[in-house]
C-alpha cells in the first residue's frame, strides 16, 4: 500500500518502509487462518506464551459469532514477504467509543510482528491510513478489540505468563511501536496478591465494622438463576465504569456473550454480589486462571483428530491454583464506603478455602489512586504494566 | 519415473461426483419428441438445456432436406474441402450465408469450434489479439494456436480494453475478438464502444455470434445487425449447431480474408468437410430464418416470460438479456443438488460450475426454443420454484417486488440487465470464499487432506464443547426436521460436509438443519 510522500518527509525518524513487504487485507478463509496461526511463529520459543484456542480465535473474528463486529468496522491486515507472513494488525473503528467519548479515536489491535521496525511501520501505517480514510484522527492500541476485552501492550513483567484474558507479547513490541510514532496514552497495572499472607488486621476490622453498620450482605452468584444474575451485574457494570478512561458501555449482546464465555470457567463461589437491603450495589468477579490449563492444550482441542488437547485441558483445569480478580464495580452513591475492601476480603477468604495460592488483580488504571491504594493496603504488589499507545493520524 | 497416465489414475473429480450421484454430464438421450422434450433413462423430460433456439432441428422441412442430401450425395464427403471434400452444396451454402450476413464472402467449416481455430491462420507473430476474458474456449484456443500476443480484457470492461489498446505497440496489427452473446451469462458485448475503440486504435473487430445469429437483430443476422454496426465489424463467426439446426460453423467477411483462411487454416484444410446432411440442414434453416421472423419474436417473448417468472420467485437471472437464462445458485454442490432435483422432476437443465464460471457463482443455465409451449414453460417455472424453496435458494414467499428484465429485442439496444450485488461479486470472482469446487479437493495432497480432516474434527469438537442448553433443545428437534428433509439428506450432508471439510466450516454449524436456511 503506497503512502503519501509528505508523511515520510514530516517524520524523518520513522523506520524506512520495506520495499519487499506486501500488506494485504484478509479476504479469504486461508488468509484468516494465516492471521490466526501467525503468532505461533513469533512465540515459538517463548515459555510464557499461552496459545489461544484456534477455534475460539476463529469465532472471535467471525461477524456472525462476535457481537462486537455487529456495530464496529474491523479490517484485518497481513504483512507478507514473499509467501512468509511477517506480521498482522487489525484496524478498528468503534462507533460506540466515538459516540461515548465524543472523539474521533480509532483503534489498532491483534498486533503481532517479527522484530523488524520496517514491517511494524508498514502495518501501523496501513491501519492508520484505513482509519484516516474513515475520518478518524488518532488511534489507540493495541486493543483486541476494545477496552472491554483485553488491551494494552505488556511493557513490564514478561517473566511470568499472562493471566486469563490479559495480553502477552515479546518485550521488543514496545520499541517497535515507539519507533513507529506511537506514544504512551495510559498505563494499566496488574497486581499480584498471595492468599498465604494474612490481610492487614486494621483493614479487616474496618471492613467488618462497615458490614455491620450498613447491613451489607455478600453472596455468591446463583448459577441456577444465571440470566437474572447477569442482568443484575450488567446494571452495576455499566453504571460503575461510566467515568473511567477508555470505558465503552457494552451492548446487551456483548455482555451476554462475555457472560456465556465466562460461564465455562467460572467458580460461582468467587463471583460475589454485595447487597444493601436486598439491592445489589457492587460485585466482584474472580476467575480461575484458565490460562494455566489453556497452555497445556497448545491451541487445539484435538491433534490428529484425537481429543488430546481437550483431555490435557480438562486435566490441567483441575489443577489451577491461581486466580484473576477481573472486575470489581460499585454503584455510584455506594463508593468510598469500604465496599471494595469487603469484596476483596471475602474473595481472599474464599480463595484460601478453595485452595488457591494467589493470583492477579488486573487491570487498574495507573491514575485510579483510590483503587490502587486499596489494593496496596490489602498487600498487593505491582507485577505487570500494560501500556496503551496512541498515535495521531 | 513418471507415467503420463498417472494424472488420469489420480483424478478424483469424476469418482467423487459419480459416487455421490451428482454427476451431471454425458447424459444419454434416448429419444426426442419435437426437440422440446427428450427421453432419458426411459423418462420424458422437458429440454431447457439445448441451444436449439428456433427449434428447427425438429422441423420437418429441415429433416427432409438433410435426408434428401444424404440420398443424393451419401453420408460423408470423405475428405478435406481443399481436395475432394467440396460439394456444390458447400458453395451454395457459403454464397447463401454471405448474402444473408451481408458480407463479401463466407466459408463454412466442419464444426463451430474449428471455425474459431481457423482464426489462428490470420494472426501473425507481430499481431496483438484483444480478447474478452469470458470468450468461448474455441476462441481462446484459436488465439493460443497462433503466434500472436494475447491481451485479455476484463469481461465487457471497455476501460480496461482501452487501457490495453493504448499500451500496445501502435505499429502492431490489432484485432478485438469478443463473443456477441456470452454463452454462460447471456449478456451482449459492448459492440458500439468496441468499434469506436477499434477505429481509434486502428484495430479489426471480430464477433463470435454463435448464440446471436438467428436470435438477435431484425433479420437475425446477429450482434452487429442488432447494433447497426455491420460495416464496422470486420469478421463475423457463427455456428450451425444452435439456431441453424445442424453442425458446423461459418466465418464471413472481406473476400481476401476469407479466401486466405480457406487456403491457410489448418482446421479447414486438414479436416473432413461438413457432411451433405449437415449442409442441407443448415441451408434449409437459413431459408426458414429469413422467411419466418415470428420464430425470433416468439423466442424473445419466451425469454422475457422466463426471466420475469424466475425473478418474481426471487431467483437471480443476472445480466442476461437473451434466451440464455442463467439462474444463480452459488455453491457448487448445491448447484449439483439443484440439477439433480430438476432432473428427477422432469426438467433437463445444465449445471455450470467452475472453471466455466468463477468459484462461488455456480449456475443452472437454461435456454429456450421458439417451439416450447406455454404449458411446458409453466411447468419448468413451477419446478424451479419448488426446488428453489426446498434447497433454500429462494425465500419461502415470493418477494413483493422484482426488477423486470430488459430483453434484447430489435432496436432496443440493451446490452445487459443491472447485476445484483451477488451477481456482480460472483462474476468478479469475489464469492470464491463461499464456494467450493471439486477441483480444490482433487488438487490436495493426502497430507493436506489429513490436515483438513483434522481441522474439521477440531471444529466439531469445539462446537460440541460449546453446546448451550438452547442448542441442545434445537438438537432435540433435529430428528423431526431430519425426517421432513429425509429426501434431501444425502445431498445436504455432502454439501455441508464439503464446506466443513474444505473451509473448515466458516459457516457450517454442528446443526445442519439450521444451516440449510441460509
Amino acid at each position: 500500500m503506497a503512502l503519501p510522500a509528505e508523511q515520510d518527509a514530516a517524520s524523518p525518524a520513522l523506520p524506512p518502509m520495506p520495499v519487499d513487504v506486501q500488506i494485504s487485507p484478509v479476504r479469504s478463509a486461508a488468509d484468516r487462518m494465516a492471521f490466526i496461526r501467525f503468532p505461533y511463529s513469533v512465540y515459538r520459543n517463548d515459555p510464557n506464551w499461552v496459545p489461544p484456542l484456534e477455534m475460539e480465535r476463529k469465532d472471535f473474528l467471525d461477524p456472525k459469532k462476535n457481537p462486537f463486529l455487529e456495530y464496529a468496522d474491523v479490517e484485518l491486515f497481513l504483512a507478507r514477504r514473499g509467501n512468509q507472513v511477517m506480521g498482522r494488525i487489525a484496524a478498528i473503528k468503534n462507533p460506540h467509543h466515538m459516540e461515548y467519548h465524543g472523539t474521533k479515536e480509532g483503534f489498532f489491535g491483534l498486533f503481532e510482528c517479527v522484530n523488524d521496525a520496517g514491517v511494524a511501520r508498514a502495518l501501523l501505517d496501513t491501519a492508520a491510513n484505513w482509519l484516516r480514510e474513515r475520518g478518524l484522527d488518532s488511534m489507540l492500541g493495541p486493543a483486541n478489540f476494545s477496552s472491554n476485552q483485553d488491551w494494552g501492550l505488556l511493557v513490564e513483567g514478561h517473566e511470568t505468563p499472562p493471566a486469563i484474558m490479559m495480553p502477552y507479547n515479546p518485550p521488543y513490541y514496545a520499541a517497535l511501536l515507539e519507533a513507529c510514532g506511537c506514544a504512551k496514552a495510559k498505563d494499566l497495572w496488574a497486581w499480584e496478591l498471595s492468599s498465604a499472607a494474612e490481610p492487614p488486621e486494621k483493614v479487616v476490622r474496618i471492613a467488618e465494622k462497615i458490614r455491620q453498620r450498613d447491613g451489607i450482605t455478600v453472596r455468591a452468584i446463583r448459577m441456577s438463576d444465571f440470566a437474572a444474575e447477569v442482568s443484575r451485574v450488567k446494571a452495576i457494570y455499566n453504571a460503575a465504569w461510566e467515568k473511567n478512561w477508555g470505558f465503552i458501555p457494552m451492548t446487551e449482546k456483548e455482555f451476554d456473550h462475555l457472560a456465556k464465555d465466562m460461564k465455562t470457567v467460572v467458580r460461582p463461589e468467587l463471583v460475589l454480589i454485595a447487597e444493601v437491603k436486598g439491592e445489589p450495589v457492587a460485585f466482584s468477579m474472580t476467575l480461575p486462571d484458565a490460562n494455566e490449563a489453556l497452555k497445556a492444550a497448545g491451541g487445539r482441542l484435538t491433534q490428529f483428530g484425537l481429543p488430546i488437547g481437550l483431555v490435557k485441558l480438562l486435566l490441567a483445569s483441575r489443577k489451577i491454583r491461581r486466580l484473576r480478580l477481573i472486575t470489581l464495580g460499585i454503584k455510584e452513591g455506594y463508593r468510598r464506603r469500604g465496599l471494595d475492601a469487603i469484596l476483596y476480603l471475602d474473595t481472599l477468604r474464599t480463595a484460601k478455602q478453595l485452595g488457591y495460592t494467589g493470583g492477579e488483580i488486573s487491570w487498574t488504571l495507573e491514575d485510579n489512586t483510590l483503587v490502587n491504594r486499596a489494593i496496596e493496603s490489602m498487600g498487593g504488589r505491582r507485577s505487570k504494566t500494560y501500556r496503551v499507545f496512541q498515535r495521531s493520524l | 519415473m513418471s507415467d503420463v497416465f498417472e494424472k488420469c489414475r489420480t483424478w478424483k473429480d469424476y469418482r467423487i461426483a459419480k459416487a455421490t450421484g451428482l454427476y451431471p454430464y454425458f447424459r444419454a438421450i434416448e429419444a426426442s419428441h419435437g426437440a422440446t422434450e427428450v427421453e432419458i433413462e426411459g423418462r420424458r423430460v422437458i429440454m431447457v438445456g439445448s441451444n436449439n433456439y428456433l427449434g428447427l432441428s425438429a422441423d420437418p422441412r429441415v429433416k427432409e432436406a438433410a435426408i434428401k442430401a444424404t440420398e443424393k450425395f451419401g453420408t460423408t464427403c470423405s475428405g478435406s474441402r481443399l481436395l475432394n471434400g467440396t460439394l456444390a452444396l458447400h458453395e451454395e451454402l457459403e454464397a447463401r450465408l454471405a448474402k444473408f450476413l451481408n458480407r463479401e464472402a463466407a466459408i463454412v467449416i466442419s464444426t463451430g469450434f474449428q471455425t474459431n481455430l481457423a482464426l489462428a491462420s490470420i494472426l501473425g507473430r507481430h499481431d496483438i489479439v484483444f480478447s474478452d476474458r469470458q470468450n468461448h474456449a474455441s476462441l481462446v484456443d484459436g488465439i493460443r494456436l497462433s503466434f500472436a500476443t494475447e491481451r485479455k480484457f476484463r469481461h465487457n470492461d471497455m476501460e480496461h480494453l482501452e487501457q490495453l489498446l493504448s499500451a500496445a505497440d501502435p505499429d502492431a496489427g490489432k484485432i478485438i475478438v469478443t463473443d456477441g452473446v456470452f454463452s454462460m451469462e447471456g449478456d451482449i458485448c459492448n459492440l458500439p464502444r468496441i468499434v469506436e475503440l477499434a477505429a481509434q486504435y486502428n484495430a479489426r473487430v471480430m464477433t463470435d455470434d454463435a448464440h446471436a445469429m438467428g436470435v438477435l437483430g431484425e433479420l437475425g443476422r446477429g450482434t452487429s445487425e442488432y447494433f447497426g454496426l455491420e460495416k464496422e465489424t470486420d469478421l463475423v463467426m457463427g455456428t450451425f449447431s444452435k439456431s441453424f439446426a445442424s453442425l458446423g460453423g461459418v466465418l464471413a467477411g472481406p473476400f481476401e480474408v476469407i479466401n486466405y483462411i480457406r487456403h491457410k487454416a489448418r482446421s479447414v484444410i486438414f479436416s473432413a468437410s461438413m457432411t451433405p446432411a449437415s449442409i442441407a440442414a443448415a441451408l434449409k434453416a437459413t431459408e426458414i430464418i429469413e422467411a419466418e421472423p415470428q420464430r425470433r419474436a416468439r423466442l424473445l417473448d419466451i425469454a422475457e416470460k422466463m426471466h420475469n417468472g424466475f425473478r418474481a420467485m426471487g431467483f437471480d437471472t443476472g445480466v442476461s438479456v437473451t434466451p440464455v437464462v442463467p439462474v444463480h445458485i452459488g455453491d457448487q454442490v448445491k448447484c449439483f443438488r439443484f440439477w439433480r432435483a430438476l432432473h428427477e422432476a422432469g426438467v433437463f437443465a445444465n449445471p455450470v460450475i467452475p472453471p466455466a464460471v468463477e468459484p462461488g457463482h455456480a449456475l443452472i443455465r437454461t435456454s429456450y426454443m421458439a417451439t416450447h409451449t406455454d404449458a411446458q414453460l409453466d411447468q419448468v417455472l413451477d419446478t424451479f420454484e419448488k426446488i428453489g424453496r426446498r434447497l433454500g435458494v429462494i425465500p419461502e414467499t415470493r418477494p413483493t417486488v422484482y426488477e423486470p428484465v430488459k430483453i434484447a429485442r430489435p432496436g432496443s439496444m440493451v446490452r445487459g440487465n443491472r447485476a445484483s450485488d451477488t451477481w456482480a461479486a460472483g462474476s468478479a470472482g469475489q464469492l470464491a470464499d463461499r464456494g467450493f469446487s471439486l477441483d480444490q479437493l482433487s488438487r490436495m495432497s493426502s497430507r493436506e487432506m489429513a490436515g483438513k480432516l483434522f481441522d474439521a474434527v477440531e471444529q466439531l469438537t469445539w462446537r460440541a464443547a460449546n453446546l448451550q442448553p438452547e442448542d441442545l433443545r434445537k438438537l432435540g428437534e433435529a430428528p423431526m426436521k431430519l425426517w421432513e428433509k429425509r429426501g434431501e439428506l444425502g445431498g445436504l450432508l455432502l454439501e455441508k460436509g464439503a464446506h466443513l471439510f474444505l473451509r473448515n466450516g466458516a459457516d457450517a454449524g454442528a446443526d445442519g438443519n439450521q444451516a440449510e436456511r441460509n
